[in-house]
């Protein structure tokens, strides 16, 4: 088989090289004996975070915050407890929509007023919308706070859906969308996506931009009138505040918020996937194939998610894991080839990743599955979950380091609704799993039979997609185009 | 580069009356909270340190003045492939180890070449400092530098120049407009060029690249983090004191930039989906205090969502679906460089024509103190949000140690900013927006 071109120097040889030309360099004499291998860590230091203080407010509105001391800018954000799932069906997007209409006009202000007041402070306001929830987030100077809370009191709770900022909103997000379909990456991603939740209301994220024409503003309205209320939502603030201080201020200017009665029924998990089924995605400007091989797993409630999150890490996490080591490194099937896990609120998605030639696409898949399998039948060793673990242990950090990152993830507990295990007690969480809990997540989440998806040119797969046995294909808008049975129009 | 790197430099110098080794300092004030130690080893190496114990995680990040000015004609690329290379193993860190070592850490890394500088970085866990300083030393010290390497890194290097071409096809226009911007070589030429030059470099063009430019003395070690200064000085200690000092590296050239009235070119002979241009203008010379100024008047006319240019001709006017700029600062004087695309060359044009009338404007009048504190504000949201990030501190204390800045400017950075007044502004913008400073590039559509 042949092997991708920039993949022909090979490790081995390379350290060969290495070896031999080390051995000619007469620094190797003469160099001090520390450097010879690598220093050994220092004692660990493990990450802090602060407690959420949880604040009711008369309204049914929750407060939470968390001190960042030091910090010279402050972080709201108010998360709506409705995202992507929520939107009606047949009319995807409302979601995305309604919370972009935040902040474009009030019924006092425009949409320029509205800008000029955020930007006047040093504000930067932004939204993004979620599966299962929506987080409109504020970042402010400290010293603006207040006026921040002032004029986000009037973003949300007096949105003007006017048909003018409707339709520039629309147009924008129409735009993201097709350009996010020119992505082979993003599309395989939608398209697994759009596999594993077919039928389920998570679908309604995965659609594409066509259906954005028939939106109104009427609908969005309505979309905001059942799902923006204070008992419905969760305030969040972090920086260096005083929490009995910020309350009084939110309450201040929040509890004319009215509360209203909002049906959101438990959403059951979309089931499992249990056919087999091969999606080709047809992006004719593509140049190489991109796999994506994947099935359902568990919410980020359940005990088996630490364990999940180390098991995906010595499958797929880095260029150190199994999938690269194997279809990389040893194969040659693939230009790089990893894991990744998202968790939703009532179910995670799990899938291995690579990028490949038309050559081997088939070779790379059936190697995937074979992973996947020998994985849930196999004994790990201790060494590779420590390391797993040492990896997003250490990595944990970072995730917190940046504005950002730490208001991301506070959003996603809150709004989810995840214990300390998720948050102050998170590096517990992760040291605690063991090898047998690997072992077991691997044996329930991996035997299943998992979509394969492949983005790339038709033309030139043609010949691979021969290799299998049934093949959809769809264009990279989502659209059912044809079946091939062996390469061959049904 | 981070803008956080960029920026600031210039200003600091212009104050930086100093001695350029000021030690030990404490350095305070609303936008800069940290402390910084300064020092020199033997060899040369400029070593800053800067504890910030909130997070348990260290920064690590080691600049060379080894970017593009340093290539002579005929080796565009040399300084590129040269920072790949850093990564292909040295006497004890086999080929991609570099990267394996710091990611099984849980820890991120990256590099990047610029005009002047390359620079590699590192955040581990906090107790993973050695870890980074051997292995940096390591590369420093012993780079293996190997025939089969680069070409291989070529041929990596050119097949994603060709890829991002493919899909970013105004790549091109950016390096000829850069050409016309920085008419001299040094300052002017590309990072990687159409690749001509890549393909002829041989082993020995490397092995003096890296000889003559990867050197202690031309270089900054910046530590940033949850560390302690006295272990973090024995560990510097350790892994870089004996590492040779090698030559004295000459500094770089000055650019040279003469022209008696407004440059326009057009270009017609690479394929472009819509008309567009670049639009530039050379500011310098710079007076004291300019370069604050221009920074704040980068803000009024570009940054965020009701910047005067943006809301006219993305919102009002609609003369362009696209546009971007930037004040790019570097040696010898920074640029205002300003890129838009437009849906025909009549649109084109009025744009242009606005950009330019919305400058204009700030020479016959004032800006308001309202839009000034505005742009005020967000510079400073910016500012803060990049100095969260402990990378992006280190990378900052390196290039401002690199340009022998003293850490008592550091303090009052932020604050000089502030002070930024309106008639500074229309005084600057009378003195450096004049024809003689700007250039112009149209893009047609073939």
């Amino acid at each position: 088989m042949k092997r991708p071109s920039r993949l022909k120097i090979r490790c081995v040889l390379s350290g060969v090289a290495i070896v031999l030309a080390g051995a000619l360099t007469p620094a190797a004499a003469g160099q001090e004996r520390f450097r010879r291998t690598p220093p050994l860590p220092d004692s660990f230091r493990e990450l802090k975070l602060p407690e959420i203080t949880s604040i009711p407010l008369p309204n049914g509105l929750t407060l939470s915050v968390t001190p960042r001391p030091g910090s010279p800018l402050v972080t709201v954000q108010i998360v709506i407890l409705a995202g992507e799932r929520d939107s009606p069906q047949n009319l995807q997007h409302v979601a995305t929509l309604t919370a972009r209409m935040i902040g474009r006009g009030t019924r006092e202000f425009s949409a320029d007023d509205v800008e000029n007041m955020i930007e006047s402070m040093g504000g930067d306001f932004s939204v993004t919308v979620f599966m299962d929830y929506t987080v409109l987030t504020f970042h402010v100077l400290a010293e603006h706070l207040g006026r921040a809370l002032d004029v986000l009191r009037l973003m949300v709770l007096a949105p003007e859906f006017k048909d003018q900022e409707v339709s520039t909103v629309k147009r924008v997000y129409s735009y993201e969308l097709r350009e996010l379909e020119k992505n082979p990456v993003l599309t395989g991603r939608r398209q697994l996506l759009r596999v594993l939740f077919e039928g389920h209301p998570y679908q309604a994220s995965t659609s594409s931009w066509d259906v954005i024409k028939y939106i109104t503003p009427k609908d969005l309205q309505a979309f905001y009138t059942r799902y923006y209320a204070p008992n419905n939502a969760v305030f969040v603030v972090s920086g260096d505040v005083d929490g009995p201080a910020v309350a009084r201020e939110v309450g201040r200017r929040f509890n004319s918020w009215v509360r209203r009665s909002v049906e959101r029924p438990p959403l059951p998990p979309p089931p499992v996937n249990s056919k087999e089924r091969i999606c080709f995605v047809d992006q004719p400007t593509s140049e190489d194939a991109v796999i994506f091989v994947g099935n359902l797993v568990m919410s980020p409630a359940s005990p088996d998610y630490f364990p999940f999150l180390v098991l995906n890490q010595v499958v797929g996490g880095t260029m150190n894991s199994r999938l690269f080591m194997n279809l990389r490194e040893s194969k040659g099937y693939a230009y790089e080839a990893f894991s990744e896990a998202e968790f939703f609120g009532t179910c995670g998605v799990f899938c291995a990743s690579a990028k490949v030639t038309s050559e081997t696409i088939h070779a790379a898949v059936q190697e995937i599955i074979k992973e996947f399998q020998g994985l849930a039948s196999e004994k790990f060793r201790p060494a590779e979950i420590e390391e797993a673990k040492s990896f997003l242990v250490g990595n944990l950090p970072l995730r917190f380091e940046t504005l950002q990152g730490y208001a991301a993830r506070l959003a996603q507990v809150v709004a989810l609704g995840l214990d300390a295990g998720h948050w102050k007690r998170i590096t517990d969480s992760l040291m605690l799993v063991n090898v047998e809990n690997v072992l077991e997540a691997a044996q329930k989440y991996l035997p299943a039979v998992p979509v394969v998806v492949i983005v790339g040119n038709r033309q030139w797969a043609a010949e691979a997609l021969k290799d299998f046995n049934l093949v959809e294909v769809y264009d990279s808008t989502g659209a059912l185009k044809t079946n091939l049975r062996q390469g061959v129009e049904k | 580069m981070s803008k956080l790197t960029t920026s600031f430099m210039t200003a600091a110098l212009l104050f930086s009356f100093g001695p350029p080794c000021a030690r030990p300092q404490e350095a305070v004030s609303p936008g800069w909270k940290f402390p910084v130690e300064e020092y020199r080893l033997r060899n040369g190496l400029r070593v800053v340190l800067s504890e910030d114990g909130s997070f348990p995680l260290v920064s690590v990040a080691v600049v060379y003045g080894a970017g593009s000015i340093r290539e002579q004609r005929g080796q565009i690329g040399l300084a590129l492939l040269m920072e790949n290379l850093m990564f292909q193993g040295s006497e004890n860190v086999s080929p991609l180890q570099h990267v394996n070592f710091v990611q099984r850490t849980g820890g991120v890394l990256n590099a990047n070449t610029t005009l002047d500088k390359a620079a590699y970085y590192e955040t581990l866990p906090s107790n993973q400092l050695a870890l980074a300083l051997w292995l940096e030393s390591d590369r420093m010290r012993s780079l293996q530098i190997i025939p089969g390497a680069i070409e291989r890194k070529k041929e990596e290097l050119l097949d994603e120049y060709r890829r991002r071409l493919a899909t970013e096809p105004y790549m091109e226009s950016y390096a000829v407009f850069d050409t016309f911007l920085y008419p001299d070589f040094p300052h002017g030429h590309p990072l990687i060029g159409t690749g001509e030059d890549l393909k002829k470099l041989t082993e020995a063009d490397v092995k003096a690249f890296y000889a003559s430019y990867y050197l202690p003395g031309n270089a900054v070690l910046s530590i940033v983090g949850d560390i302690q200064i006295a272990r973090t000085k024995e560990l510097v200690a350790r892994y870089f004191d004996s590492v040779p000092a090698g030559n004295l590296v000459p500094s770089p050239p000055l650019p040279q930039f003469e022209q008696d009235r407004e440059v326009v070119r057009s270009l017609k002979e690479m394929l472009f989906p819509t008309p567009g241009f670049h639009l530039g203008y050379r500011l310098s010379p710079l007076q004291t205090g300019d370069i604050y100024t221009l920074r704040i008047l980068e803000y009024v006319l570009f940054r965020g969502r009701t910047s005067r240019v943006g809301t006219r001709i993305l919102k009002k006017d609609l003369t362009a679906y696209y546009m971007n700029a930037e004040l790019e600062e570097r040696p010898g004087g920074p640029a205002l460089k300003i890129f838009a695309l437009n849906n025909n060359e009549v649109m084109a044009e009025r744009c242009q024509k606005a950009i330019v009338s919305e400058i204009d404007k700030l020479k016959v009048g004032v800006v308001s103190e309202d839009e000034l504190d505005k742009a005020k504000n967000l510079f400073k949201l910016d500012y803060l949000r990049r100095l969260a990030s402990r990378v992006d501190r280190a990378l900052y204390l390196a290039e401002a140690a690199f340009e022998d800045v003293p850490v008592q400017a550091l303090a009052s950075q932020l604050e000089q900013h502030m002070r930024v007044n309106p008639q500074a502004m229309n005084s600057l913008v009378n003195r450096l927006f004049v024809p003689r400073n700007k250039v112009v590039l149209n893009v047609r559509v073939r």
